[in-house]
């Protein structure tokens, strides 16, 4: 193939030149990927029938029922938004901790990681606590900076936690098992929630001016009628988190199906809660058919890409770059873990997980990587895409529900501390990689989501990978 | 210029009426899912059929959704330069793209699922699995979903071209899907 070395980096290139001028991430790439494929049959790389193949990969999408929990989690997610629970939860835990320094802040961590335990989407956790707490921690003195970071983050910590989209989708591009991937993201996702917490505390001994307790006057809330609100924001979480997450743990449900029963859940509470309506089914109905819809149009144009950029041996290019890298599998991972930060500011995660790691998973692989371990590694890691400024979408969802008085630049600036907790994750998971495989373990029970429908999958790219 | 406007229109109406078949998919889906996770389990029935038609469900959402996706300018994108852009340059950037790329690579894949679809429907092709559905329908949705996105394409570009004449108003408010 020398001479023709050229083809795949020229291609890279046009990815990304084509996705930076800002035409939608899913033609772009369609088109460089059919673009380059036609200059690349003349050429000679591959013959006319691999694109032929092209609807079989759209159809081997449409038929995976892996990804029919992106809409479901989103459906989920988007009723939550809707539902009052988070009302609740905030209500209940902001008096409950509200007379410790830094209380409103411990209380939008715990109800963050709760809803982040029920749910898998991240503007359904921001837009709530911004909406309640942030007005709250305003009222009673707290930093304007710190509020805002503490909710971004503990909005963010949605995607670490499963039933995390991230993880879902991750575990798609990668080939591990889904349940494997939840399993593992226990043990980080309590690591972050501590990580976050004990900031807080160092805040509150070191600027108590920053997050001031309540005053006795705003601590309404007082024995069996506090006690009574926190029952009422926890019961209906621990059913729902039991219906999602306890059912894919237990092997009772696939996670496809527990997306499901979670968004049927998730109607039931509203309903408890005199807020089911049909503009409520309708508007989050809505939203959910235009964020599938778009996902997978990025997948498929990502797979459009893909084709040919393996048709012209990339995979073999990005191989050979990434195992050559001083240092090993260390080096290897640096290097990853770089390049997802780095992405990360302009990229979202779909992007990233959809277009980036089909590239890095067979390095991974090759390595002698735990790919489950990668996951997660790299699911945390994607969780500072949402917190990037300027185009986080947890900054972007603050921004479009906190009220002007607050400064975007607040919100940039107090987004920072939380990306770094968010890296100290990260490199504890590479230092202490227990974290994760000591969870996967304990459950390497049935797992359903494998057994079921075959799909008629004419492999395309001509088997190329050959290790010399 | 009114007649392609008129046409714009139209295929608007068409998108958003299939749009809202996608959207009803979604219900359903979740609907009929944890139905069979909750008949698996307390019942110990499970039925290929009903586990097949939830994906044909999704992918209906998919491929009947992304024309009106298109129409409310919902597919993400990269807006680093492009939110900086004046409504012009933007505008210029999207009939530019639509033609050279989306056109033409909608089209392609167009093209090529049709013999998917053709032959499935020839040899009358049903699921290997026992007791499962019929293949055209699903495979159907691949050409009738591209074809209506080439067709909002159109759209799009009369669009486009209508409001750099002048004809129309700038309309080129995007805003990041909510995830």
């Amino acid at each position: 193939m020398s001479g023709f070395d050229l083809m795949a980096p020229l291609m890279f290139a046009g990815l990304i030149v084509f996705v930076l001028i800002g035409y939608p991430v899913a033609f772009s790439l369609a088109a460089v990927g059919l673009g380059f494929g036609f200059v690349a049959i003349e050429l000679g790389y591959f013959p006319f029938h691999l694109l032929a193949a092209l609807p079989d990969r759209v159809y081997g999408i449409l038929s995976n029922e892996l990804l029919l929990a992106i809409p479901f989690f989103t459906f989920m997610g988007a009723i939550l938004e809707r539902c009052g629970l988070a009302e609740d939860l905030l209500e209940g835990f902001g008096q409950l901790f509200g007379p410790l320094r830094g209380g409103l802040s411990y209380a939008v961590i715990l109800v963050g990681a709760v809803l982040g335990a029920i749910t898998g989407t991240v503007a359904a956790s921001v837009i709530a606590m911004g909406l309640i707490s942030l007005p709250a921690m305003m009222r009673y003195g707290y930093n304007t900076r710190h509020a805002t970071g503490v909710i971004a983050a503990s909005g963010t910590i949605t995607q670490l936690i499963p039933p995390s989209l991230v993880l879902v989708v991750l575990a798609d591009q990668i080939g591990a098992p889904v349940g494997d991937m939840y399993a593992g993201a226990i043990g980080p996702s309590i690591v972050q929630v501590l990580l976050f917490a004990g900031f807080v505390a160092l805040v509150s001994i070191f600027r108590p001016k920053d997050v001031p307790a309540l005053p006795p006057e705003a601590r309404t809330l007082k024995g069996t009628k506090l006690a009574w609100t926190c029952v009422r924001g926890m019961v209906p979480s621990l059913v729902l988190i039991f219906l999602v997450l306890g059912t894919i743990l237990l092997g009772v449900a696939t996670p496809t199906e527990a997306g499901a029963l979670g968004a049927i859940g998730a109607l039931a509470l509203a309903a408890l809660h005199r807020r089911l309506s049909y503009r409520l089914m309708r508007e989050s109905m809505d939203s959910t058919m235009r964020i599938t819809a778009m996902v997978i149009f990025i997948l498929i144009g990502s797979n459009v890409f893909s084709l040919t950029f393996r048709g012209v041996d990339g995979d073999l290019w990005i191989e050979g770059m990434l195992t050559d890298l001083p240092g090993g599998v260390v080096g290897f991972l640096v290097a990853v873990n770089l390049l997802v930060f780095v992405l990360a500011f302009f990229l979202d995660f779909f992007e990233i997980a959809f277009i980036i790691i089909p590239l890095l998973a067979p390095v991974a692989k090759t390595l002698g990587i735990d790919l489950v371990w990668f996951g997660v590694l790299l699911g945390t890691n994607m969780q500072t895409s949402f917190m990037h400024p300027p185009f986080g979408f947890a900054l972007f969802y603050l921004r479009g529900i906190a009220p002007p008085s607050i400064r975007s630049s607040d919100i940039y600036w107090g987004a920072i501390p939380w990306v770094i907790l968010q890296l100290i994750m990260v490199g504890l998971i590479i230092a202490f990689p227990e974290l994760v495989t000591a969870f996967i373990e304990t459950h390497e029970a049935a797992d359903p989501t494998k057994v079921q429908i075959e799909l008629p999958t004419v492999d395309d790219a001509p088997a190329v990978i050959e290790i010399k | 210029m009114t007649i392609l406007l008129k046409l714009s229109a139209a295929i608007d109406w068409l998108s958003t009426q299939v749009g809202k078949l996608a959207v009803w998919c979604v219900f359903a889906a979740a609907l009929i899912s944890a139905g069979n996770a909750i008949s698996r389990y307390a019942a110990g029935a499970s039925s290929n059929a009903w586990l097949e038609i939830q994906w044909y469900l999704f992918a209906g959402m998919v491929m009947l959704g992304g024309p009106a996706t298109l129409r409310l300018n919902g597919h993400v994108r990269v807006d680093l330069i492009y939110g900086n852009m004046r409504p012009r340059a933007q505008a210029w950037l999207d009939l530019v793209c639509t033609l050279l790329f989306l056109m033409p690579a909608v089209g392609i894949i167009l093209w090529l699922s049709w013999p998917l679809f053709a032959n499935s429907f020839a040899i009358g092709e049903t699921s290997n699995n026992a007791g499962g559905l019929l293949r055209w329908p699903v495979k159907l949705l691949l050409p009738v979903g591209f074809g209506l996105m080439a067709l909002q394409g159109l759209s799009e570009i009369i669009k486009r071209v209508a409001t750099l004449t002048g004809h129309r108003e700038f309309e080129s408010r995007y805003v990041k899907p909510v995830q």
